[in-house]
């Protein structure tokens, strides 16, 4: 049996260096691969254009990764063919860790077919594949990673099409003092990198702005009782909070703050907690609550999205997530900025050189999509506005003022 | 045993029992000088906060009791941590939600409320009808599950069954996820059972509320844990488990059934479960597939705190718990965030003084 | 009613609920796809009057109605397995397997018909995959369609029980094949060239060539996949030593494996605390870190029987993790945003800095670990581990000092988790709280109990079932971890003893007896008793 294994690897041995011998023969390959540094992707005729996307599909936020490749996808479906290919989207599970979020980046750049990344979702995850993608030359938008520290790396390939979580805890801050009025506030948040990030930022920029953080205070997300926690913010009497984290959690919240005499207190979201299933599950403990909002304004491409999302999930746009349009919007400016690359070869195959790709993506301008006008600054923030403040009044959000 | 251990006893307990004694001393001071500056010095909590923390404490101690009780059960008889009693809470407040919506579409209108559901115009039914059928999906499965995953590992080393119950607990965590969705739920209520509302009473200076869906979980619970501990007492079935749990060749030789008393056994803990999920359910208000998880470990340290085996032992445990971690943070000046933290370092120095446990191994003390 | 019918009916319930279960979450409707993509069908086209995805449909419920069969046509003792049985046997799984998939599809199509939004509950069920569930038809005539469809199956799937599995030819070229490989590895030459010690070494070169080579050839993905193996491997032998050799068993290990990737990352990334040590000084620091912390933790818990002391380590990991990524202690440790741009190791002023780089280190570090726990496990130690797992009142009295002997082998387990902390966050150049979750420590038990407790090779294994085949079954992205459950438990079932069990632990399995096996073998490290 040894003698069979001798074989066998003095076969795998020899097979395995001859493998290496020979690299990619002479191609048909147009000269802008050549030229590039980091070579092209190369999709063979009747193979799809892939955009890759890690996203959470199991786990705790499943809900985020599975709204989010839904709403791309269906942007993937609009765009239909380009020069006889098509497009797809390959969602693949990074669980929303770290560690996920390495493994799928590492999968991804190793399919040479896989053009852009519609992602990461999480932060972490995306900070974690960004080295990768950067490695591979692939060209990133994300729809949801707001953590700032993503763009202030000087990475190329990075861009998002949402507002970063100092922006939001900023004018968030100041629309407490200043609008509001509050000079006591409680900070909470889920521990989480995005959830206390956020939470870090509006508890320092509402000191700055003269008022007072009477308590700082994280939960354990994804459990169902925060009762004692809340009872202890009730003690130090403020008059608002603030929270830092996913609507899951903040509707236990909310629902819980009457029984800890908090009932009177105004509750302050974020665009995490933002959407349908914070009013619904809220009810009457919800109404006049706050909320960030990534919905776009009414427009007729978002009346046809909504149209086309229900039909095909059967599910109304922004019940699992608040990201669904941004998701619709990453892939489809990343989509266009590809298109505007690409080269089909003398061999029928399509070329899409990875520099160019990352440059067109960093250049995306004017390109207007659900979300608004997408233009990409020179770190890589598309976002097209800032945050809208929105309430609930009468078991719906309506903008505040 | 005999005297060769003895004498290693004084050797080496020596050494230990002034680690203890230090390790308790410090504690306890520490203990002492917080409550001295929380209660005296600096006083930031009014009765009235305090209330609401032993109220906080001892509703969810009741659930964690009657999870705990399921973890006692099953490890009395098998020696064996059902890691999935976790997931099977998770479906019986699965069969408690179902029961709702069902009830929530019949409509009884009456003339002062056209939009009257069988929910909130029978909600003693409704409820009753919720725990029966939770209690009958959980109990079912844990049937199955013991059937299926632990029946057939009934002689091997004791790591074994820990592992498949492990394998059963991702099963059924990710089969409710592909199943109903990976988004949490909202558990409808009968009205009189609204969320947030319950009997006011002032306490020093604020108003204290204690929630009926609270006030319906701590009795309903502690109801549930008088008549298993009847069971267990003073039935044959109960007088058939001890037996089992005692020594399963002498019991079969006795003719105790053995493997219908331990199906029996899983039946009872998966009813527990079952009847903790609806209550978690009805109380918190949401379900998902993972609702399970995290006070499937809560209660498993429960178990273990107050010493697993022992069924009184799993209510103290699961009280003290409760209460541990609504009481704990605010005491020791720690957030919540760490509450887990203090209930497992506090599980660490209870199993320092008191190493089976506050209540000790009742049904196995005799074995070892 | 005779016994091989209610085999067949028992067989035909149970495909039924797992036809029912499947469909329910819609694993049906992937693996329609899937068997689409392998027979490259196109979406579009159209077969035997059914649309591609529809009869993609039929092949993977036909097989499942054919296995149906198959299992209720099995010969009873009593019984002849004669074709009228197996015929008869088959077709009555058959038809209560399709009576109960004919209701479900009768169900829910008649309640979506009726305007029923049933994904509201089940959210796999989409309008969508109940038309192709029932193939573009009314509810009742889909129902009839799988009565009969099933019961058609069942009966080629009895056939196929006595014509094939069962049959007689089979049976012979089995024993055929035994016959001829034991001719083949017992043959003179052979033995003689195995007994040589040259042989030996030449096969392990050649297995570190391949070792070597393997990382240049695979790619990206497979390198970080085949290092993620190496450092679960690494992990699982040091739980090995802890669970398998000695007995504790400890549901926190991933507590000394945060140490390790925590110390790594504090102080040579640049923030939190910009110290930038270089590695190779880091990599003794952690381990020590790791291993005293294993003596830290081993002190208190000395004196818990096995449960207790498993809710102890399992609540000592859930403490690091979550002070990790606590508020008060995120200056000090990152938070929940982790460490990241962790250092990585440099040789000769070359810095490591490609994947190939690191599976060779990687590698090397398992074949340092695996060289000193070959070592451990034939030495004094570790047959006093071994005793103490036997009975610890024993080994005390034949003179084992049973509490040194704990302590030390939690920290060498810890050691070794420390060694593979260090090695995964400089790897993947990050490290955070979620890395360090109670999974870790489950998924480590796991594989060290499946690849089988105190065997090297069965640790290695139980590494690449546990860690590499998650990757492979990306392809079902959503279904991955419920068939890790499911393997979990089917694994535990057939084969208790792991994939390559240690000798000992063969032996034991194989005296148990049945009905007086002791309910605690493997870990019965029962303290003195409370007094």
């Amino acid at each position: 049996m040894k003698k069979r294994l001798v074989v066998l690897f003095s076969v795998l041995v020899i097979a395995s260096m001859a493998l290496s011998a020979c690299g990619p023969g002479a191609s048909k390959a147009p000269e802008a691969c050549t030229e590039d540094p980091l070579g092209c992707a190369v999709i063979e005729k009747g193979q799809t254009i892939k955009i890759g996307m890690g996203a959470p599909m199991t786990g705790e936020y499943a809900a985020f990764g599975i709204d989010i490749s839904q709403g791309a996808s269906l942007a993937v479906k609009d765009a239909g063919q380009f020069e006889g290919f098509s497009f797809e989207l390959v969602s693949e599970d990074d669980g929303g860790s770290p560690e996920g979020g390495a493994s799928v980046a590492n999968k991804l750049v190793s399919d040479p077919s896989v053009v852009a990344i519609a992602g990461h979702i999480f932060s972490g995850a995306t900070l974690a594949a960004i080295p990768i993608y950067e490695k591979a030359g692939l060209p990133m938008l994300s729809p949801s990673a707001t953590n700032p520290d993503l763009t202030a790396q000087g990475s190329k390939v990075f861009n998002r099409v949402v507002f970063t979580d100092a922006t939001q805890g900023k004018f968030a801050a100041s629309y407490l003092v200043d609008t509001l009025g509050i000079s006591k506030l409680a900070v909470m948040h889920d521990g989480q990198a995005y959830g206390q990030g956020l939470a870090e930022v509006v508890r320092d920029e509402f000191g700055v702005l003269g008022g007072e953080v009477v308590a700082f205070e994280a939960i354990t997300p994804g459990e169902s009782d925060y009762s004692a926690a809340l009872a202890d913010i009730a003690a130090q009497g403020p008059e608002a909070i603030y929270y830092g984290g996913y609507a899951a959690d903040a509707v236990v919240i909310v629902n819980q703050m009457s029984q800890a005499d908090l009932g009177d207190v105004l509750f302050f979201g974020c665009d995490g907690t933002f959407g349908e299933d914070f009013v619904e599950r809220t009810g009457d403990n919800g109404e006049g609550a706050y909320g960030t909002s990534l919905i776009p304004p009414a427009s007729d491409a978002k009346t046809t999205f909504d149209a086309a999302y229900l039909e095909t999930y059967g599910e109304e746009a922004g019940k699992l997530s608040p990201y669904t349009w941004s998701a619709y919007d990453s892939a489809a400016a990343l989509i266009v900025a590809i298109e505007s690359v690409a080269i089909v070869g003398k061999d029928g195959n399509l070329y899409v050189p990875r520099t160019a790709a990352v440059e067109a993506v960093r250049g995306i301008d004017g390109y207007v999509g659900l979300t608004g006008n997408v233009t990409c600054d020179a770190i890589g923030e598309c976002a097209s506005s800032g945050p809208t403040f929105y309430i609930v009044e009468g078991g719906d959000w309506v903008e505040a003022k | 045993m005999g005297i060769h251990n003895a004498v290693k006893n004084i050797k080496s307990i020596s050494a230990y029992q002034v680690i203890q004694f230090v390790i308790g001393a410090l504690f306890i001071g520490y203990i002492l000088w917080r409550l001295n500056e929380i209660l005296r010095v600096n006083p930031i909590y009014g009765p009235d906060t305090w209330m609401r923390f032993a109220i906080a404490g001892l509703i969810l101690g009741s659930v964690y009791a009657l999870i705990a009780i399921g973890y006692t059960l099953v490890y009395g008889i098998l020696f064996m941590i059902n890691f999935a009693h976790g997931e099977i809470m998770m479906i019986g407040a699965f069969g408690g939600y179902f029961v709702f919506e069902a009830l929530n579409a019949i409509p009884t209108p009456t003339a002062a409320d056209p939009e009257l559901t069988f929910l909130s115009a029978q909600p003693v039914i409704s409820v009753l009808l919720a725990f029966i059928v939770g209690m009958s999906v959980s109990a079912l499965s844990g049937y199955f599950l013991e059937k299926i995953a632990y029946r057939p590992l009934r002689s091997a080393p004791r790591l074994v069954p820990l592992i498949s119950a492990i394998g059963a607990s991702i099963f059924l965590q990710n089969a409710g996820q592909l199943l109903f969705g990976a988004q949490r739920r909202d558990y409808l209520n009968p009205e009189v059972l609204t969320r947030g509302n319950g009997w006011e009473f002032p306490v020093g200076e604020g108003t204290v509320i204690l929630p009926y869906t609270g006030a319906l979980t701590f009795v309903l619970s502690f109801l549930i844990l008088i008549g298993l501990f009847t069971l267990v007492q003073r039935t044959r079935l109960g007088r058939a488990m001890r037996a089992v749990a005692e020594n399963k060749p002498v019991a079969a030789l006795m003719g105790v059934d053995v493997d219908g008393v331990i199906s029996r056994t899983f039946i009872i803990s998966g009813a527990m479960a079952g009847a903790a999920g609806v209550m978690w359910g009805i109380h918190l208000g949401l379900v998902y597939y993972f609702v399970g998880f995290i006070p499937g470990i809560k209660a498993f340290t429960a178990a273990v705190l107050g010493g697993i085996g022992n069924i009184p032992g799993a209510m103290l445990g699961g009280f003290f718990l409760g209460i541990v971690e609504a009481i704990g943070p605010p005491i020791l000046g720690l957030s919540f965030q760490l509450k887990d933290v203090i209930a497992f370092g506090i599980l660490v120095l209870v199993l320092i003084f008191r190493p089976t446990g506050i209540m000790g191994e009742v049904l196995t003390e005799e074995k070892v | 009613m005779k016994a091989y019918l209610k085999n067949a009916a028992t067989a035909g319930i149970i495909f039924g609920i797992i036809t029912t279960f499947l469909f329910l979450i819609n694993f049906i409707g992937t693996a329609a796809d899937l068997i689409g993509d392998i027979t490259k069908s196109r979406p579009g086209s159209s077969i035997l009057g059914l649309s591609a995805v529809m009869f993609n449909q039929l092949i993977f419920l036909g097989l499942i109605g054919i296995w149906a069969g198959a299992r209720g046509s099995r010969k009873d003792s009593r019984l002849e397995d004669t074709w009228k049985h197996v015929l008869i046997g088959g077709a009555l799984a058959g038809a209560v397997h399709g009576l109960i998939a004919g209701s479900l599809a009768f169900l829910v199509g008649s309640l979506n018909t009726a305007g029923v939004k049933i994904n509201e509950y089940l959210s796999q069920i989409l309008p969508e995959v109940i038309r192709i569930f029932l193939l573009n038809k009314t509810p009742l005539q889909g129902a009839l369609f799988y009565l009969v469809f099933m019961t058609l199956m069942g009966m080629l799937g009895g056939l196929f029980g006595r014509g094939v599995l069962r049959s007689t030819w089979r049976k012979n070229i089995g024993a055929r094949r035994k016959e001829l490989w034991n001719s083949l590895t017992h043959h003179e030459k052979v033995l003689k060239i195995r007994a040589n010690p040259l042989t030996r070494y030449v096969v392990y070169g050649l297995l570190l060539l391949f070792v070597f080579l393997m990382p240049l050839q695979i790619g990206q993905y497979w390198n970080y996949t085949v290092g993620t193996i190496g450092i679960y491997v690494l992990l699982g032998l040091g739980l090995n030593i802890v669970v398998g050799m000695a007995g504790l068993l400890d549901l926190g290990y991933v507590a000394f494996f945060a140490i390790g990737a925590y110390s790594v990352a504090l102080l040579t990334a640049p923030t939190p605390h910009n110290l930038q040590w270089s590695f190779w000084l880091v990599l003794p620091i952690g381990i020590i870190l790791a291993s005293l912390t294993g003596i830290l933790l081993g002190i208190p818990v000395l004196r818990m029987r096995g449960d207790y002391l498993a809710i102890v380590t399992l609540g000592f990991g859930e403490i690091i993790r979550i002070l990790s990524k606590s508020v008060l202690l995120t200056p000090f440790s990152g938070g929940p945003k982790g460490v990241f741009n962790v250092g990585a190791p440099t040789l000769f002023g070359k810095p490591f800095n490609s994947d190939v780089n690191f599976v060779w280190l990687i590698t090397l570090g398992c074949l340092l670990v695996i060289f000193v726990t070959n070592r451990l496990q034939n030495s004094r130690v570790g047959r006093a581990w071994e005793a103490m797992r036997e009975d610890e009142t024993v080994a005390q009295a034949m003179g084992i000092n049973t509490l040194t002997h704990k302590l030390m082998a939690f920290a060498i387990g810890a050691a070794f988790a420390g060694l593979g902390g260090i090695l995964f966050a400089s790897r993947n150049q990050f490290t955070g709280p979620e890395d360090h979750s109670l999974m870790v420590s489950i998924n480590v038990l796991s594989l060290v109990i499946v690849g089988g407790m105190g065997s090297i090779p069965g640790v290695i294994a139980g590494a690449f079932v546990l860690k590499g085949l998650p990757e492979i079954l990306r392809q079902l992205e959503n279904y991955r971890v419920l068939f890790f459950g499911v393997l979990l438990v089917v694994m535990m079932v057939i084969r208790p003893e792991g994939l390559i069990p240690g000798s000992r632990q063969k032996l034991e399995l194989q005296h148990t007896d049945k009905s007086q096996a002791p309910p605690d073998t493997a870990d019965a490290s029962e303290g003195s008793s409370p007094s």
